[in-house]
């Protein structure tokens, strides 16, 4: 389950989002990837996950619409950015957007099935559900509200959920604490960490250090589309000019 | 007996206890006990039409409601299979039963040339590019008039039977097999086809869908296919009853007659356009019946979708579910309206705010 993302570069006509961006994720680590604003973490995980590649497609020859992706992303010995987007969460790897996006006028339980859609046993759909009811009690209690009426982080959860749902080994997970209250933070963090407890690798973005820096022990520091450093937290912290340049700390 | 103890305790507790099945039932009832209560052949072809017409905007509610692919030209899967069905008809003398299939199968390749530019336009742009493409098959048609017959279009071809109840009654088999697999298709509670629920999902964020492994692509061909099909089922039908295929069933009009049925009945829901249809066509065809009707039926016309829109905003048949339907919030059973109670876990159905007043009266 290894990932290696090589030399991925993307613009928008001229704006250049990541240059020459290069990481890796072992099997069962959990990474994070922090950075200010508009340094290119979610541009990233889309690049990953295919959306990028399709939104080239979709958007060919509109103006603006003119997308130049380049390099690599190695994930099991294939490479990803050759493959569309379902073909990518059939092979496990699975994108869990910024604030949940659910399917705002359907229930809960009709956006975990939609989730579900790539798997065509109803018995593993059945223990699936069951496994996602069990690691988010929230999202049982709320089967059949409509999912546009949950909270922020009920919509995290769903959106952690339905990458569940597809089967996920691998997660990318954009942003997942934003807009959250402290107490339901902390509430995340745990059913993060019991997700990764269950075998799956991780891959998140975070504009909360400190968030980040206590779920994972590795990080990437993402800067105007750019890599700026690699480590462990203490690492990071340790080097004056990430620190007070990159972390604002 | 047993058996029919049974049979009438499930139709009992799955028709009888929801009032949309019950007028969906009581629907389907009249529609086979009309040429029992009137042989009239105006009524038969109002409503043989309404029939057909219904199938077609149907279909424009599985391609354009459920999908949100914006179709504004779908008279185009209608006339390319009225054409197809009646040249079969005219040149090589096929049977109806031959050529309405071989219409609809060349509606699905039209349905999928036309997704091509889904792929890439959304919203009104493609709907501006769909709305074209009836235009360039009439420009075609205008080209070749000895094969086409030009604007008199194809005359003569043979009905389905010279009796008008059995062509009534084939219209109505065909209308209820078509709309229930249509239905069957889009229904996200279907516990059969998951389709519905994907459509669903690509209509409202496609990101998402993406995200969550549903090939778009596929699915939104898929959508076109069906809805052509369907169409052109309904353009097979047509031409055969009416005896002509001419320009008429690729008029602009008539792909906007689609939309208007749907939005009036309510979009996204198969039984909305179908009420539409029902509601509207015979009406402006009674209408017709009158010399002050026939002047106004325009007006009236306008002034009743004007009307709809304004107060029932999502369609009429949502309109009225919402008011004869309660959904019980506890375990989403459907209930009627007057009852108190959930019929299957017995949650109470409305809030009651009881006043400070009532309460130290003792009365709740």
């Amino acid at each position: 389950m290894k990932l290696e993302v090589n030399n991925i570069s993307v613009l928008y006509d001229r704006a250049v989002v990541l240059n020459n961006v290069s990481l890796h994720v072992d099997e069962g680590e959990i990474v994070g990837l922090v950075g200010p604003n508009g340094a290119g973490k979610t541009t990233l995980l889309r690049a990953i996950s295919g959306l990028i590649g399709w939104e080239k497609e979709a958007l060919k020859g509109t103006v603006g619409g003119k997308i130049t992706l380049e390099g690599s992303v190695n994930y099991n010995g294939e490479d990803m950015l050759k493959l569309r987007a379902f073909e990518i969460v059939k092979r496990g790897l699975v994108l869990c957007p910024e604030r949940g996006r659910p399917f705002r006028e359907m229930t809960v339980l009709e956006n975990l099935e939609a989730g579900a859609h790539l798997c065509k046993d109803k018995k593993v759909i059945e223990e699936n559900l069951e496994r996602v009811y069990e690691l988010f009690p929230v999202l049982k209690a709320r089967t059949n509200q409509i999912a546009g009426t949950i909270s922020g982080g009920e919509r995290t959860m769903l959106a952690i959920g339905r990458s569940l749902m597809a089967q996920a080994r691998f997660l990318l997970i954009d942003e997942p604490s934003v807009g959250l209250a402290p107490k339901i933070k902390a509430d995340l963090f745990e059913r993060i960490k019991n997700v990764h407890g269950m075998g799956i690798t991780i891959l998140l973005t975070e504009q909360d250090i400190g968030f980040a820096f206590d779920l994972a022990k590795r990080h990437y520091v993402l800067s105007q589309g750019q890599m700026m450093a690699e480590g462990s937290p203490d690492q990071l912290l340790s080097d004056e000019v990430i620190r007070k340049s990159y972390l604002g700390l | 007996m047993i058996y029919f103890n049974l049979f009438f305790g499930w139709i009992k507790q799955e028709i009888f206890a929801i009032p949309g099945r019950v007028i969906a039932l009581v629907f389907f009832l009249l529609l086979i006990a009309l040429p029992l209560v009137t042989q009239d052949p105006f009524y038969l072809r109002v409503f043989t039409l309404a029939l057909i017409f219904a199938i077609f905007a149907a279909s424009w509610d599985v391609l354009s409601g459920f999908t949100g692919q914006l179709n504004l030209g779908h008279a185009l899967f209608f006339g390319v299979s009225a054409y197809t069905a009646g040249l079969l008809n005219i040149h090589l003398q096929y049977s109806p039963w031959v050529t309405i299939p071989c219409g609809a199968v060349i509606a699905v390749s039209v349905g999928l040339f036309a997704g091509i530019p889904a792929l890439r336009l959304r919203g009104f742009y493609l709907g501006l590019v769909t709305l074209t493409f009836p235009l360039i098959l009439l420009g075609i048609l205008f080209a070749f008039p000895n094969f086409t017959g030009g604007e008199l279009g194809v005359s003569g071809i043979s009905r389905v039977s010279s009796s008008a109840v059995v062509n009534y009654y084939t219209a109505m088999v065909v209308f209820t097999v078509s709309v229930m697999i249509m239905w069957k298709f889009t229904d996200a509670k279907s516990k059969l086809l998951r389709t519905g629920i994907i459509l669903h999902a690509i209509r409202e964020d496609e990101i998402t869908a993406r995200a969550s492994g549903i090939n778009t692509t596929y699915y939104k061909f898929m959508a076109f296919a069906l809805s052509g099909f369907f169409a052109g089922i309904a353009g097979g039908l047509y031409v055969h009853y009416m005896r002509i295929a001419g320009p008429q069933t690729l008029d602009l009009f008539f792909s906007f007659q689609a939309i208007l049925w749907t939005i009036f009945g309510g979009i996204a829901t198969i039984y909305g356009p179908v009420a539409g249809v029902f509601i509207l066509y015979p009406l402006l065809e009674f209408l017709n019946l009158t010399a002050w009707g026939e002047l106004l039926r325009q007006i009236i016309f306008a002034v009743l979708l004007i009307v709809a829109l304004m107060f029932m905003p999502e369609g009429i048949t949502v309109w009225i579910l919402d008011k004869i339907e309660v959904k019980c919030p506890r375990c989403k059973v459907v209930n009627v309206f007057y009852r108190k109670k959930c019929r299957a876990c017995r949650a109470p159905l409305h809030l009651v705010r009881e006043s400070a007043h009532q309460y130290n009266k003792g009365e709740v």
